[in-house]
């Protein structure tokens, strides 16, 4: 196979042939013109890597060939070599400035122009693997932003459709991955008995790791809730599932609820989540009072032996609970203050009446206490309003 | 911005971290953690947290891989000075009663 193909353009046949049986014997493959027009002509036919080219021609001088070589995008990236007469660096620089890659001065030894088309030809070679490696990693780039985005679209997926209805309570959510894919979850189940079971976890970590583990917590969950039971067996269950399948580091925060509208009993395991709150007739609107829903227990996935805790407390018609993750907390302000839950319970002491408005309203305020800092971490927010 | 420093005492090794302690410093607190773990193989590891300012649940995570590793190569792992906003987390999260907390570092470094 040649190593490649070189244009020789020169008015005088001598050197024409001198070049070309020099070149190929070195391997190349050679095409040859007189001129500048000529060479146009052969390049209409086959495409040189490299071209060396005489400056003075009839027809076409060299220059002018270069100028056209280098102004066409599809040619420009052609090597261009000029052969000389004219010595001295002003011409030297002159036929660079048209655009020439290089210069060989007239009159040269024909083992030197094959030193430097070799030398051109090496140039070449590095030069198309940087091009293909450069498209290899656009390739393999955009492959990843695609199946970033994938994930993320199947990610939303995996949160309860909207408008959210559970048996004597309606919900909503606002949903915030920090990068595209997050490792936030939660999950609503209406149960046969018209019971809710319900969770909401916060995965170490971000990004698609973060997110497959979150995908874990929730079909984890939902195995434990048709096994029946009460948060405290689910909190066992899911930690014995995310201790078994997940490496050290990787562990979820969660907060795991089920309530019995009959009793008006809400049982929770907090598990190492941030504590939710149930705002006393928030479905009402005007000014409330909330409780926070206190709890200690250790996070999900850290260790198989550990205990968990389950607490109990009132949950009315007309209140409402507001679960979400520290994200929405936890940003630092210019001042390093941070919002954290005493100005989550400021935010929630007004709402509006309907679950939308209020999660807008609590969203929208959590930022304007941030301004101009932004939210760092996934956010997840859920709204449940007990009906009257 | 996270400051971290190490020291040698007897068989002991301190690690002492100052600043914000969350997601994006994680890898470079998990990389001194695991060096000094690997190159001082000490009995104890006494992780002083006085100046630390925050920390989020990847910074916990990462304490709870570090008292695991230490665990499994047979030795200690001591926490101490817990400022009240990490004291927070750690009871938040009953990670109070997964550590052995000091009060002071001479505290966590008695009996090494």
């Amino acid at each position: 196979m040649a190593k490649g193909t070189v244009l020789v353009v020169d008015d005088e046949a001598p050197i024409r042939d001198i070049l070309s049986f020099y070149l190929k014997r070195a391997g190349y493959q050679v095409l040859t013109a007189g001129d500048g027009l000529e060479a146009l002509e052969e390049m209409g036919r086959s495409r040189p890597d490299l071209i060396i080219s005489d400056l003075r021609m009839p027809e076409m001088t060299g220059d002018e060939l270069c100028k056209r070589i280098k102004s066409d995008p599809a040619t420009r990236d052609i090597y261009f070599i000029i052969l000389s007469t004219l010595d001295g660096t002003a011409s030297r620089i002159g036929g660079l400035s048209l655009g020439a890659d290089d210069m060989i001065p007239k009159p040269f030894h024909a083992q030197e122009v094959l030193a430097k088309v070799d030398s051109t030809f090496r140039l070449i070679e590095m030069q198309n693997e940087i091009k293909r490696q450069n498209k290899e990693l656009t390739t393999f780039q955009s492959r990843v932003q695609e199946e970033m985005e994938l994930a993320a679209a199947l990610q939303m997926g995996l949160l309860p459709k909207l408008p959210g209805k559970a048996p004597g309570s309606r919900y909503t959510h606002r949903y915030l991955p920090a990068a595209g894919i997050g490792g936030d979850i939660y999950s609503i189940l209406p149960l046969p008995d018209g019971c809710t079971a319900m969770m909401i976890a916060d995965v170490s970590g971000h990004g698609v790791t973060a997110a497959l583990i979150s995908a874990m917590v929730k079909t984890s969950f939902e195995n434990q809730v048709r096994l029946g039971g009460e948060p405290l067996a689910w909190a066992y269950g899911m930690n014995e599932d995310l201790c078994r399948s997940t490496l050290p580091e990787q562990f979820a925060t969660a907060w795991l609820g089920h309530l019995d509208p009959v009793s008006n009993r809400l049982r929770y395991v907090v598990a190492g989540h941030c504590a939710p709150l149930r705002i006393v007739g928030g479905t009402r609107g005007g000014l409330q009072r909330s409780e926070v829903l206190r709890g200690k227990g250790f996070m999900l996935g850290l260790d198989e032996q550990l205990p968990f805790v389950g607490y109990d407390a009132e949950f009315l018609p007309e209140d409402r609970l507001v679960l979400y993750t520290d994200g929405l907390v936890e940003v630092e302000r210019e001042d390093r203050s941070m919002l954290e839950e005493a100005g989550l319970r400021r935010i929630c002491a007004e709402l509006p009446v309907g679950a939308e408005e209020a999660a807008d309203a609590v969203i929208t305020q959590a930022r304007a206490y941030n301004h101009p800092a932004h939210f760092v971490d996934d956010v997840t927010l859920v709204i449940l309003d007990r009906n009257a | 911005m996270l400051n971290i420093q190490t020291r040698q005492t007897g068989n002991a090794s301190v690690v002492s971290i100052q600043g914000k302690v969350n997601f994006e410093v994680t890898a470079q607190l998990r990389d001194v953690i695991r060096e000094t773990v690997a190159t001082a193989q000490p009995k104890l590891l006494a992780i002083n947290l006085e100046g630390v300012s925050f920390i989020d649940s990847s910074g916990l995570g990462l304490l709870v891989a570090a008292r695991n590793s230490v665990d499994k190569s047979g030795g200690k792992l001591h926490l101490c000075c817990l400022p009240a906003t990490v004291k927070k987390s750690f009871d938040q999260t009953n990670l109070t009663n997964y550590f052995s907390i000091f009060a002071t570092e001479q505290d966590a470094l008695r009996g090494a």
